[in-house]
Protein backbone atom coordinates (compact mmCIF):
# COMPACT_ATOMS: atom_id res chain seq x y z
CA UNK A 1 0.00 0.00 0.00
CA UNK A 2 2.85 2.54 -1.15
CA UNK A 3 0.51 5.54 -2.28
CA UNK A 4 -1.05 6.01 1.17
CA UNK A 5 -4.51 6.45 -0.16
CA UNK A 6 -6.48 5.01 3.23
CA UNK A 7 -6.59 5.88 6.94
CA UNK A 8 -6.95 3.31 9.33
CA UNK A 9 -9.05 3.65 12.57
CA UNK A 10 -10.24 1.85 15.41
CA UNK A 11 -13.61 0.33 15.85
CA UNK A 12 -12.83 -1.74 18.85
CA UNK A 13 -10.55 -4.17 20.35
CA UNK A 14 -10.85 -6.54 17.96
CA UNK A 15 -11.63 -4.23 14.52
CA UNK A 16 -9.59 -1.69 12.85
CA UNK A 17 -11.25 -0.10 9.88
CA UNK A 18 -9.18 0.74 6.42
CA UNK A 19 -11.05 4.04 4.87
CA UNK A 20 -10.07 4.29 1.30
CA UNK A 21 -12.62 7.95 0.77
CA UNK A 22 -16.16 9.02 1.70
CA UNK A 23 -18.16 8.24 -1.56
CA UNK A 24 -19.59 5.75 -3.84
CA UNK A 25 -17.37 5.13 -6.94
CA UNK A 26 -16.32 2.02 -8.65
CA UNK A 27 -12.83 2.53 -7.87
CA UNK A 28 -13.02 2.75 -3.85
CA UNK A 29 -15.32 -0.78 -4.49
CA UNK A 30 -11.89 -1.99 -6.29
CA UNK A 31 -10.17 -0.85 -3.65
CA UNK A 32 -12.28 -2.30 -0.57
CA UNK A 33 -12.28 -5.68 -3.10
CA UNK A 34 -8.34 -5.89 -3.62
CA UNK A 35 -7.47 -5.57 0.00
CA UNK A 36 -9.75 -7.67 0.61
CA UNK A 37 -8.68 -10.35 -1.81
CA UNK A 38 -5.03 -9.93 -0.45
CA UNK A 39 -5.82 -10.21 3.39
CA UNK A 40 -7.45 -13.89 2.69
CA UNK A 41 -4.33 -14.48 0.99
CA UNK A 42 -2.01 -13.14 3.14
CA UNK A 43 -3.21 -13.33 6.88
CA UNK A 44 -1.53 -12.29 9.62
CA UNK A 45 -1.31 -14.22 12.88
CA UNK A 46 -4.71 -14.07 14.41
CA UNK A 47 -7.21 -12.82 11.32
CA UNK A 48 -10.35 -13.02 11.67
CA UNK A 49 -12.74 -11.84 9.36
CA UNK A 50 -14.26 -8.89 6.96
CA UNK A 51 -16.94 -6.70 6.58
CA UNK A 52 -16.55 -4.85 3.22
CA UNK A 53 -18.42 -1.46 2.64
CA UNK A 54 -18.92 1.02 0.00
CA UNK A 55 -15.39 3.06 0.71
CA UNK A 56 -14.08 0.83 4.02
CA UNK A 57 -12.66 -2.60 4.86
CA UNK A 58 -13.03 -3.55 8.53
CA UNK A 59 -10.93 -6.24 9.85
CA UNK A 60 -11.75 -8.46 12.38
CA UNK A 61 -8.99 -10.22 14.64
CA UNK A 62 -8.20 -12.35 17.65
CA UNK A 63 -6.32 -9.26 19.74
CA UNK A 64 -4.98 -12.42 21.64
CA UNK A 65 -3.14 -13.65 19.14
CA UNK A 66 -2.18 -10.43 17.46
CA UNK A 67 -0.73 -9.33 20.94
CA UNK A 68 1.57 -12.65 20.70
CA UNK A 69 2.86 -11.82 17.15
CA UNK A 70 6.02 -10.28 16.03
CA UNK A 71 4.24 -7.72 14.06
CA UNK A 72 5.79 -4.65 15.15
CA UNK A 73 4.20 -2.25 17.71
CA UNK A 74 3.15 -2.52 21.52
CA UNK A 75 -0.60 -3.07 21.03
CA UNK A 76 -3.21 -4.83 18.74
CA UNK A 77 -3.68 -1.97 16.74
CA UNK A 78 -0.35 -1.37 15.76
CA UNK A 79 0.83 -4.45 14.86
CA UNK A 80 -2.45 -4.91 12.73
CA UNK A 81 -1.82 -1.33 11.55
CA UNK A 82 1.78 -2.11 10.51
CA UNK A 83 1.02 -5.14 9.02
CA UNK A 84 -1.72 -3.44 6.62
CA UNK A 85 0.79 -0.58 6.51
CA UNK A 86 3.19 -3.15 4.66
CA UNK A 87 0.91 -4.81 2.34
CA UNK A 88 1.94 -4.60 -1.03
CA UNK A 89 -1.35 -3.34 -2.85
CA UNK A 90 -0.41 -1.58 -5.55
CA UNK A 91 0.09 -4.01 -7.56
CA UNK A 92 -3.13 -5.54 -7.38
CA UNK A 93 -5.52 -2.02 -7.25
CA UNK A 94 -5.81 -1.98 -11.33
CA UNK A 95 -6.85 -6.07 -11.62
CA UNK A 96 -10.81 -5.97 -12.56
CA UNK A 97 -13.18 -7.33 -9.61
CA UNK A 98 -14.12 -11.15 -10.02
CA UNK A 99 -17.27 -10.84 -9.73
CA UNK A 100 -20.20 -12.61 -11.07
CA UNK A 101 -23.48 -11.33 -13.61
CA UNK A 102 -26.59 -12.62 -12.10
CA UNK A 103 -30.06 -11.70 -13.59
CA UNK A 104 -32.80 -11.74 -10.96
CA UNK A 105 -36.30 -12.33 -12.27
CA UNK A 106 -38.85 -10.45 -11.35
CA UNK A 107 -42.63 -10.14 -11.09
CA UNK A 108 -43.85 -6.27 -11.59
CA UNK A 109 -46.68 -4.66 -10.51
CA UNK A 110 -50.22 -6.06 -8.82
CA UNK A 111 -50.18 -7.95 -6.04
CA UNK A 112 -46.33 -8.02 -6.08
CA UNK A 113 -45.96 -4.85 -6.74
CA UNK A 114 -48.30 -2.73 -4.90
CA UNK A 115 -46.18 0.81 -5.62
CA UNK A 116 -45.86 0.51 -8.80
CA UNK A 117 -48.59 2.72 -10.22
CA UNK A 118 -47.27 5.16 -7.45
CA UNK A 119 -44.09 4.98 -8.73
CA UNK A 120 -45.41 5.62 -12.38
CA UNK A 121 -47.88 8.24 -11.61
CA UNK A 122 -45.09 10.17 -9.71
CA UNK A 123 -43.17 10.53 -12.87
CA UNK A 124 -46.16 10.93 -14.93
CA UNK A 125 -44.31 7.90 -16.84
CA UNK A 126 -46.85 4.60 -17.45
CA UNK A 127 -45.97 1.29 -15.48
CA UNK A 128 -44.19 -0.23 -18.53
CA UNK A 129 -41.93 2.43 -19.03
CA UNK A 130 -40.96 1.91 -14.80
CA UNK A 131 -40.87 -2.27 -15.46
CA UNK A 132 -38.51 -1.26 -18.96
CA UNK A 133 -36.01 1.75 -16.78
CA UNK A 134 -35.49 -1.33 -14.27
CA UNK A 135 -34.68 -4.04 -16.02
CA UNK A 136 -32.82 -1.92 -18.51
CA UNK A 137 -30.24 -0.97 -16.57
CA UNK A 138 -27.04 -3.09 -15.39
CA UNK A 139 -26.13 -2.91 -11.69
CA UNK A 140 -23.33 -3.25 -9.61
CA UNK A 141 -23.16 -4.72 -5.70
CA UNK A 142 -21.44 -1.74 -3.24
CA UNK A 143 -21.97 -3.36 -0.60
CA UNK A 144 -23.74 -6.30 1.53
CA UNK A 145 -25.75 -4.79 4.87
CA UNK A 146 -28.51 -4.09 6.74
CA UNK A 147 -30.01 -7.88 7.18
CA UNK A 148 -28.23 -11.20 5.68
CA UNK A 149 -28.15 -10.62 1.82
CA UNK A 150 -29.27 -7.02 1.40
CA UNK A 151 -27.11 -5.77 -1.53
CA UNK A 152 -27.10 -1.98 -2.02
CA UNK A 153 -26.62 -1.50 -5.70
CA UNK A 154 -25.61 1.31 -7.50
CA UNK A 155 -26.71 2.21 -11.37
CA UNK A 156 -30.53 2.87 -11.03
CA UNK A 157 -31.55 4.77 -14.08
CA UNK A 158 -32.20 8.48 -11.89
CA UNK A 159 -35.22 8.61 -13.99
CA UNK A 160 -37.04 6.20 -11.43
CA UNK A 161 -35.71 7.94 -7.85
CA UNK A 162 -38.51 8.00 -5.73
CA UNK A 163 -38.95 9.12 -2.29
CA UNK A 164 -39.44 5.89 0.29
CA UNK A 165 -43.16 5.89 1.50
CA UNK A 166 -44.45 8.48 4.37
CA UNK A 167 -44.94 5.36 6.47
CA UNK A 168 -43.20 2.10 6.63
CA UNK A 169 -45.24 -0.99 5.83
CA UNK A 170 -45.00 -2.85 8.97
CA UNK A 171 -44.12 -5.97 6.68
CA UNK A 172 -42.51 -6.52 3.75
CA UNK A 173 -42.60 -10.33 2.03
CA UNK A 174 -39.03 -12.12 1.13
CA UNK A 175 -38.13 -10.99 -2.42
CA UNK A 176 -39.78 -7.51 -2.66
CA UNK A 177 -38.20 -5.32 -4.68
CA UNK A 178 -38.49 -1.85 -4.35
CA UNK A 179 -37.34 1.83 -4.72
CA UNK A 180 -35.72 4.62 -2.35
CA UNK A 181 -34.32 7.79 -3.30
CA UNK A 182 -31.53 7.02 -5.97
CA UNK A 183 -31.20 2.93 -4.75
CA UNK A 184 -33.34 0.06 -5.79
CA UNK A 185 -32.88 -3.34 -4.14
CA UNK A 186 -34.02 -6.68 -3.27
CA UNK A 187 -35.65 -7.92 0.72
CA UNK A 188 -34.00 -10.79 1.67
CA UNK A 189 -36.40 -11.83 4.11
CA UNK A 190 -39.37 -10.56 5.81
CA UNK A 191 -39.01 -7.04 7.40
CA UNK A 192 -40.38 -4.15 8.20
CA UNK A 193 -39.28 -1.57 5.11
CA UNK A 194 -40.38 1.61 3.48
CA UNK A 195 -39.21 1.35 0.39
CA UNK A 196 -41.70 1.64 -2.94
CA UNK A 197 -42.15 -1.86 -3.47
CA UNK A 198 -42.42 -2.44 -7.54
CA UNK A 199 -42.29 -6.08 -8.05
CA UNK A 200 -40.83 -9.13 -6.13
CA UNK A 201 -38.35 -12.03 -7.27
CA UNK A 202 -39.12 -16.07 -6.21
CA UNK A 203 -35.16 -16.33 -6.35
CA UNK A 204 -33.95 -16.79 -2.47
CA UNK A 205 -31.52 -13.81 -1.38
CA UNK A 206 -30.52 -15.42 1.20
CA UNK A 207 -30.47 -19.01 2.48
CA UNK A 208 -28.91 -20.37 5.43
CA UNK A 209 -28.66 -23.93 4.05
CA UNK A 210 -26.52 -22.70 0.76
CA UNK A 211 -23.30 -23.29 0.43
CA UNK A 212 -22.82 -19.35 -0.12
CA UNK A 213 -25.70 -17.71 1.70
CA UNK A 214 -25.84 -14.44 -0.02
CA UNK A 215 -26.89 -14.78 -3.34
CA UNK A 216 -24.67 -11.57 -4.23
CA UNK A 217 -21.37 -10.45 -3.16
CA UNK A 218 -19.51 -6.56 -3.47
CA UNK A 219 -18.11 -6.60 -7.68
CA UNK A 220 -21.34 -8.30 -8.39
CA UNK A 221 -22.77 -7.25 -11.42
CA UNK A 222 -27.15 -7.78 -11.57
CA UNK A 223 -29.46 -7.70 -14.01
CA UNK A 224 -33.56 -7.29 -13.56
CA UNK A 225 -35.12 -9.82 -15.73
CA UNK A 226 -39.44 -8.97 -16.26
CA UNK A 227 -41.15 -12.87 -15.93
CA UNK A 228 -44.67 -13.82 -15.95
CA UNK A 229 -46.51 -14.83 -13.58
CA UNK A 230 -46.53 -18.49 -14.75
CA UNK A 231 -42.10 -18.42 -14.77
CA UNK A 232 -42.87 -16.64 -11.64
CA UNK A 233 -44.99 -19.89 -10.05
CA UNK A 234 -42.20 -22.28 -11.91
CA UNK A 235 -39.21 -20.49 -10.07
CA UNK A 236 -41.10 -20.66 -6.53
CA UNK A 237 -41.21 -24.49 -6.66
CA UNK A 238 -38.38 -25.04 -7.74
CA UNK B 1 -29.54 -35.20 29.70
CA UNK B 2 -32.62 -33.44 28.88
CA UNK B 3 -35.38 -30.90 29.37
CA UNK B 4 -38.74 -30.07 29.05
CA UNK B 5 -39.89 -26.36 29.08
CA UNK B 6 -42.88 -26.04 31.16
CA UNK B 7 -42.84 -22.25 31.24
CA UNK B 8 -40.94 -20.32 28.85
CA UNK B 9 -40.79 -16.75 30.33
CA UNK B 10 -40.25 -13.47 28.13
CA UNK B 11 -37.28 -14.45 25.79
CA UNK B 12 -35.34 -17.34 26.02
CA UNK B 13 -32.61 -18.42 23.10
CA UNK B 14 -30.31 -20.67 22.57
CA UNK B 15 -27.02 -18.83 22.25
CA UNK B 16 -23.13 -19.53 22.16
CA UNK B 17 -20.61 -16.93 21.24
CA UNK B 18 -21.65 -15.71 18.25
CA UNK B 19 -21.58 -15.81 14.98
CA UNK B 20 -18.51 -14.57 13.16
CA UNK B 21 -17.60 -15.96 9.75
CA UNK B 22 -20.47 -14.21 7.90
CA UNK B 23 -20.80 -10.77 8.79
CA UNK B 24 -19.45 -10.15 5.44
CA UNK B 25 -22.99 -11.40 3.78
CA UNK B 26 -24.82 -9.16 6.69
CA UNK B 27 -25.36 -11.82 9.00
CA UNK B 28 -24.96 -10.46 12.44
CA UNK B 29 -22.93 -11.64 15.22
CA UNK B 30 -25.78 -12.69 17.93
CA UNK B 31 -24.63 -14.88 20.44
CA UNK B 32 -24.81 -13.93 24.00
CA UNK B 33 -25.53 -10.86 25.25
CA UNK B 34 -23.16 -11.56 28.55
CA UNK B 35 -20.53 -13.69 27.21
CA UNK B 36 -19.12 -13.19 30.73
CA UNK B 37 -21.77 -15.24 32.23
CA UNK B 38 -22.24 -17.54 29.43
CA UNK B 39 -18.56 -18.67 29.56
CA UNK B 40 -18.76 -18.93 33.34
CA UNK B 41 -21.81 -21.01 33.11
CA UNK B 42 -19.53 -22.97 30.67
CA UNK B 43 -16.41 -23.76 33.08
CA UNK B 44 -18.52 -24.25 36.12
CA UNK B 45 -19.17 -27.84 34.02
CA UNK B 46 -16.32 -28.39 32.46
CA UNK B 47 -17.65 -27.27 28.97
CA UNK B 48 -15.43 -25.56 26.50
CA UNK B 49 -16.62 -21.38 26.64
CA UNK B 50 -18.23 -21.57 23.03
CA UNK B 51 -20.69 -24.43 24.22
CA UNK B 52 -24.20 -23.62 23.57
CA UNK B 53 -25.98 -22.15 26.68
CA UNK B 54 -29.91 -20.94 27.37
CA UNK B 55 -29.97 -17.31 27.48
CA UNK B 56 -33.34 -16.39 29.86
CA UNK B 57 -34.57 -12.99 30.13
CA UNK B 58 -36.33 -11.62 33.61
CA UNK B 59 -37.56 -14.72 35.89
CA UNK B 60 -41.15 -16.19 35.45
CA UNK B 61 -39.78 -19.54 33.43
CA UNK B 62 -39.63 -22.87 34.51
CA UNK B 63 -38.64 -26.44 32.77
CA UNK B 64 -38.38 -29.89 34.35
CA UNK B 65 -35.43 -32.33 34.11
CA UNK B 66 -36.45 -36.11 32.17
CA UNK B 67 -32.88 -37.34 32.84
CA UNK B 68 -30.19 -36.68 35.68
CA UNK B 69 -28.92 -33.24 34.79
CA UNK B 70 -25.35 -31.70 35.29
CA UNK B 71 -25.58 -28.05 35.03
CA UNK B 72 -24.39 -24.40 36.59
CA UNK B 73 -25.98 -20.91 35.79
CA UNK B 74 -24.52 -17.59 35.97
CA UNK B 75 -25.91 -13.94 35.50
CA UNK B 76 -28.32 -11.88 37.30
CA UNK B 77 -31.96 -11.31 37.10
CA UNK B 78 -32.98 -15.15 37.94
CA UNK B 79 -32.32 -17.62 40.46
CA UNK B 80 -32.73 -21.35 40.00
CA UNK B 81 -34.86 -22.74 42.47
CA UNK B 82 -36.06 -26.71 42.89
CA UNK B 83 -38.93 -27.11 45.10
CA UNK B 84 -38.15 -24.61 47.96
CA UNK B 85 -34.28 -24.80 47.96
CA UNK B 86 -32.31 -22.35 46.08
CA UNK B 87 -29.14 -23.26 44.20
CA UNK B 88 -26.19 -21.53 44.16
CA UNK B 89 -25.05 -20.23 40.74
CA UNK B 90 -21.79 -20.27 38.95
CA UNK B 91 -21.48 -23.69 40.03
CA UNK B 92 -21.60 -27.55 38.61
CA UNK B 93 -25.11 -28.78 40.15
CA UNK B 94 -26.09 -32.16 39.75
CA UNK B 95 -30.22 -32.61 39.29
CA UNK B 96 -31.75 -35.76 39.45
CA UNK B 97 -34.55 -37.01 36.82
CA UNK B 98 -37.96 -35.06 37.42
CA UNK B 99 -37.23 -32.28 39.13
CA UNK B 100 -39.10 -29.32 38.69
CA UNK B 101 -36.81 -26.01 38.03
CA UNK B 102 -38.38 -22.42 38.34
CA UNK B 103 -36.16 -19.17 37.77
CA UNK B 104 -37.48 -16.81 40.26
CA UNK B 105 -37.10 -13.42 40.55
CA UNK B 106 -33.54 -11.35 41.23
CA UNK B 107 -33.56 -7.64 40.53
CA UNK B 108 -29.90 -7.05 39.99
CA UNK B 109 -29.84 -7.56 36.06
CA UNK B 110 -32.35 -9.40 33.49
CA UNK B 111 -29.98 -12.62 32.12
CA UNK B 112 -28.81 -15.70 33.08
CA UNK B 113 -27.52 -18.59 31.36
CA UNK B 114 -28.11 -22.51 31.78
CA UNK B 115 -25.30 -24.38 30.96
CA UNK B 116 -25.32 -28.52 30.14
CA UNK B 117 -22.52 -31.04 30.38
CA UNK B 118 -21.41 -31.26 26.78
CA UNK B 119 -23.70 -28.12 25.98
CA UNK B 120 -27.25 -28.25 24.15
CA UNK B 121 -27.25 -30.04 21.18
CA UNK B 122 -28.60 -28.03 18.26
CA UNK B 123 -27.39 -27.68 14.94
CA UNK B 124 -24.75 -25.38 13.69
CA UNK B 125 -26.00 -23.28 11.59
CA UNK B 126 -23.25 -21.12 9.65
CA UNK B 127 -20.57 -21.95 12.24
CA UNK B 128 -22.68 -21.06 15.37
CA UNK B 129 -25.46 -22.39 17.72
CA UNK B 130 -27.02 -18.85 18.02
CA UNK B 131 -30.53 -18.22 17.66
CA UNK B 132 -31.04 -15.12 15.26
CA UNK B 133 -34.64 -14.49 15.49
CA UNK B 134 -34.92 -11.88 12.41
CA UNK B 135 -33.73 -14.37 10.10
CA UNK B 136 -35.34 -17.22 11.64
CA UNK B 137 -32.44 -19.61 11.75
CA UNK B 138 -30.11 -21.34 14.52
CA UNK B 139 -30.90 -22.30 17.99
CA UNK B 140 -34.25 -24.09 18.27
CA UNK B 141 -35.59 -24.29 14.46
CA UNK B 142 -34.75 -20.48 14.44
CA UNK B 143 -37.34 -19.31 17.37
CA UNK B 144 -37.99 -18.40 21.34
CA UNK B 145 -38.15 -21.93 23.75
CA UNK B 146 -42.05 -22.35 23.74
CA UNK B 147 -43.48 -24.61 26.31
CA UNK B 148 -43.45 -27.77 25.50
CA UNK B 149 -39.74 -27.58 24.15
CA UNK B 150 -37.56 -31.01 24.50
CA UNK B 151 -34.02 -29.49 24.32
CA UNK B 152 -31.08 -32.28 25.06
CA UNK B 153 -27.74 -31.63 25.01
CA UNK B 154 -24.73 -33.31 22.96
CA UNK B 155 -23.75 -36.40 24.78
CA UNK B 156 -19.67 -35.86 24.58
CA UNK B 157 -18.06 -34.52 27.24
CA UNK B 158 -14.91 -33.42 28.19
CA UNK B 159 -12.68 -35.48 30.53
CA UNK B 160 -13.28 -32.24 33.09
CA UNK B 161 -17.11 -32.54 33.22
CA UNK B 162 -17.05 -36.31 33.48
CA UNK B 163 -14.94 -36.39 36.23
CA UNK B 164 -17.33 -33.11 37.75
CA UNK B 165 -20.68 -35.75 37.27
CA UNK B 166 -19.08 -38.74 38.82
CA UNK B 167 -17.90 -36.44 41.87
CA UNK B 168 -21.71 -35.20 42.23
CA UNK B 169 -23.75 -38.14 41.00
CA UNK B 170 -26.39 -38.61 43.57
CA UNK B 171 -30.10 -39.53 44.08
CA UNK B 172 -30.69 -36.21 45.07
CA UNK B 173 -29.59 -32.43 44.43
CA UNK B 174 -25.68 -32.17 44.76
CA UNK B 175 -23.19 -29.27 44.39
CA UNK B 176 -19.87 -29.06 45.46
CA UNK B 177 -18.32 -26.40 47.56
CA UNK B 178 -16.42 -24.29 45.28
CA UNK B 179 -18.07 -21.45 43.02
CA UNK B 180 -16.30 -19.51 39.94
CA UNK B 181 -16.61 -15.95 41.73
CA UNK B 182 -18.07 -13.90 39.17
CA UNK B 183 -18.29 -10.80 41.72
CA UNK B 184 -14.26 -10.70 40.43
CA UNK B 185 -15.04 -9.38 37.36
CA UNK B 186 -17.75 -7.20 37.90
CA UNK B 187 -17.16 -3.74 39.19
CA UNK B 188 -18.19 -1.99 42.03
CA UNK B 189 -19.90 0.73 40.37
CA UNK B 190 -21.70 -1.55 37.19
CA UNK B 191 -23.70 1.80 36.12
CA UNK B 192 -20.90 3.46 34.55
CA UNK B 193 -19.70 1.99 31.49
CA UNK B 194 -15.83 2.66 29.59
CA UNK B 195 -15.98 3.67 26.26
CA UNK B 196 -13.13 4.47 23.52
CA UNK B 197 -14.18 7.67 21.40
CA UNK B 198 -15.71 6.84 18.00
CA UNK B 199 -14.28 7.51 14.86
CA UNK B 200 -16.64 10.69 13.98
CA UNK B 201 -17.14 11.98 17.98
CA UNK B 202 -15.40 15.28 16.57
CA UNK B 203 -18.19 15.66 14.42
CA UNK B 204 -20.29 16.46 17.65
CA UNK B 205 -19.87 20.13 19.64
CA UNK B 206 -17.31 20.19 22.49
CA UNK B 207 -20.70 20.70 24.86
CA UNK B 208 -22.07 17.74 23.80
CA UNK B 209 -18.91 14.92 24.29
CA UNK B 210 -18.31 16.83 27.31
CA UNK B 211 -22.51 16.22 28.11
CA UNK B 212 -22.06 12.77 26.62
CA UNK B 213 -19.01 12.03 29.24
CA UNK B 214 -20.60 13.05 32.36
CA UNK B 215 -24.94 13.30 31.78
CA UNK B 216 -26.68 10.47 32.90
CA UNK B 217 -28.50 8.33 29.96
CA UNK B 218 -31.62 6.41 30.62
CA UNK B 219 -31.83 2.44 28.62
CA UNK B 220 -34.99 3.36 27.36
CA UNK B 221 -37.77 0.59 26.74
CA UNK B 222 -37.42 0.02 23.01
CA UNK B 223 -34.26 -2.02 24.02
CA UNK B 224 -34.14 -5.55 22.89
CA UNK B 225 -31.12 -7.82 21.66
CA UNK B 226 -30.49 -5.51 18.64
CA UNK B 227 -29.85 -2.59 20.45
CA UNK B 228 -31.02 0.00 23.76
CA UNK B 229 -32.12 3.36 23.04
CA UNK B 230 -30.60 5.76 25.80
CA UNK B 231 -32.42 9.22 26.62
CA UNK B 232 -30.45 12.06 27.64
CA UNK B 233 -29.49 14.98 26.93
CA UNK B 234 -29.50 15.50 22.54
CA UNK B 235 -26.26 15.80 21.13
CA UNK B 236 -25.51 18.34 18.66
CA UNK B 237 -23.44 17.84 15.58
CA UNK B 238 -21.15 20.47 14.03
CA UNK B 239 -20.11 17.74 10.72
CA UNK B 240 -23.43 17.50 9.11
CA UNK B 241 -22.39 15.15 6.70
CA UNK B 242 -23.84 11.71 6.15
CA UNK B 243 -21.94 8.95 6.85
CA UNK B 244 -21.69 6.57 4.37
CA UNK B 245 -22.55 2.81 5.46
CA UNK B 246 -19.51 1.17 6.93
CA UNK B 247 -18.89 -1.87 9.83
CA UNK B 248 -20.67 -1.50 13.15
CA UNK B 249 -20.46 -3.81 15.90
CA UNK B 250 -21.71 -4.74 19.59
CA UNK B 251 -20.60 -1.79 21.55
CA UNK B 252 -20.56 1.15 19.09
CA UNK B 253 -22.69 3.83 20.43
CA UNK B 254 -25.12 5.61 17.07
CA UNK B 255 -26.20 8.62 17.34
CA UNK B 256 -29.07 9.53 15.19
CA UNK B 257 -30.42 11.46 12.74
CA UNK B 258 -32.68 13.45 15.78
CA UNK B 259 -29.51 13.37 17.91
CA UNK B 260 -30.64 10.76 20.35
CA UNK B 261 -28.38 7.65 21.03
CA UNK B 262 -28.56 3.97 20.24
CA UNK B 263 -25.83 0.98 21.87
CA UNK B 264 -25.72 -1.59 19.84
CA UNK B 265 -25.96 -4.85 20.89
CA UNK B 266 -25.17 -8.25 19.83
CA UNK B 267 -28.24 -8.70 17.66
CA UNK B 268 -27.20 -5.90 15.97
CA UNK B 269 -26.95 -5.25 12.05
CA UNK B 270 -23.40 -5.46 9.85
CA UNK B 271 -23.53 -2.19 8.69
CA UNK B 272 -24.72 1.45 10.19
CA UNK B 273 -24.47 4.66 8.33
CA UNK B 274 -24.89 7.04 11.48
CA UNK B 275 -22.14 8.80 13.66
CA UNK B 276 -20.03 6.72 16.11
CA UNK B 277 -19.57 8.79 18.71
CA UNK B 278 -18.12 6.14 20.92
CA UNK B 279 -17.35 2.56 21.37
CA UNK B 280 -18.19 0.34 24.88
CA UNK B 281 -15.24 -1.34 25.77
CA UNK B 282 -15.87 -4.95 25.52
CA UNK B 283 -15.18 -6.01 28.67
CA UNK B 284 -17.88 -3.65 30.11
CA UNK B 285 -20.76 -5.17 27.34
CA UNK B 286 -21.25 -8.03 30.03
CA UNK B 287 -22.71 -4.86 32.22
CA UNK B 288 -24.34 -3.54 29.40
CA UNK B 289 -26.02 -6.79 28.87
CA UNK B 290 -27.93 -6.93 32.33
CA UNK B 291 -29.17 -3.19 31.89
CA UNK B 292 -33.22 -3.03 32.08
CA UNK B 293 -35.27 -0.52 30.97
CA UNK B 294 -34.83 2.49 33.35
CA UNK B 295 -31.58 2.29 34.54
CA UNK B 296 -29.23 5.38 34.43
CA UNK B 297 -25.74 4.80 33.20
CA UNK B 298 -23.01 7.16 33.02
CA UNK B 299 -19.75 6.54 30.13
CA UNK B 300 -16.31 7.29 30.87
CA UNK B 301 -13.84 7.30 28.51
CA UNK B 302 -10.51 5.38 28.23
CA UNK B 303 -7.97 5.16 25.61
CA UNK B 304 -7.75 2.61 22.89
CA UNK B 305 -4.76 0.95 24.45
CA UNK B 306 -6.15 0.77 28.02
CA UNK B 307 -9.22 -1.24 25.99
CA UNK B 308 -6.98 -3.41 24.86
CA UNK B 309 -4.84 -4.05 27.82
CA UNK B 310 -8.41 -4.50 29.74
CA UNK B 311 -9.64 -6.97 27.10
CA UNK B 312 -6.36 -9.36 26.78
CA UNK B 313 -5.94 -9.17 30.72
CA UNK B 314 -9.83 -10.47 31.18
CA UNK B 315 -9.28 -13.18 28.56
CA UNK B 316 -5.81 -14.37 30.54
CA UNK B 317 -7.92 -14.37 33.83
CA UNK B 318 -10.68 -16.55 32.33
CA UNK B 319 -8.00 -19.54 30.73
CA UNK B 320 -7.23 -19.10 34.82
CA UNK B 321 -10.59 -19.83 35.52
CA UNK B 322 -10.67 -23.08 33.27
CA UNK B 323 -7.42 -24.51 34.68
CA UNK B 324 -8.55 -23.56 38.18
CA UNK B 325 -11.72 -25.57 37.37
CA UNK B 326 -9.33 -28.58 35.75
CA UNK B 327 -7.32 -28.97 38.85
CA UNK B 328 -9.86 -29.72 41.62
CA UNK B 329 -10.44 -32.86 39.63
Amino acid sequence: MADKAFKIYYLSEMAVTVEFGQKIAENLLKAVNSLNELLYRQPFTGFHTTVPAYSTLTIFYDPVLVIRSNLPGAGCFEKVSAYLNDLNLQKKTDNAIKGDTIIIPVYYGENFGPDLEEVASLHQISTGDVIKLHSAATYKVYMIGFVPGFAYLGGMDERLATPRKATPRPSVPAGAVGIAGHQTGVYPMETPGGWQIIGQTPVKLFDENREQPSLLKPGDTVMFKRIDLNEFNELSTG
Amino acid sequence: MQIRILKPGLMSTIQDMGRYQYLSQAVPVSGAMDTLSARIANKAVGNQDHAAVIEFTYADAEFISETDLLIAYAGDGAILQANEQKLPVSRPLFIPSGTTIKLTHNPSGIRIYLAVAGGWDVPEILGSRSTFLTAGFGGLDGRALKKADIIKSDESMSTCTQKILFSLKNDQINYPGWSIPRQCFLPVDRKTIMVVPGNELGWFDARSIVGFLSAPYIVAQQSNRMGYHLEGAALHRIKKDELLSTAVMPGTVQVTGSGSMVLLMADCQTTGGYPRIAQVAAVDMPLCAQLKPGDAIYFKEISRSEAEVLYIEREQQLQQLTTAVQSKY
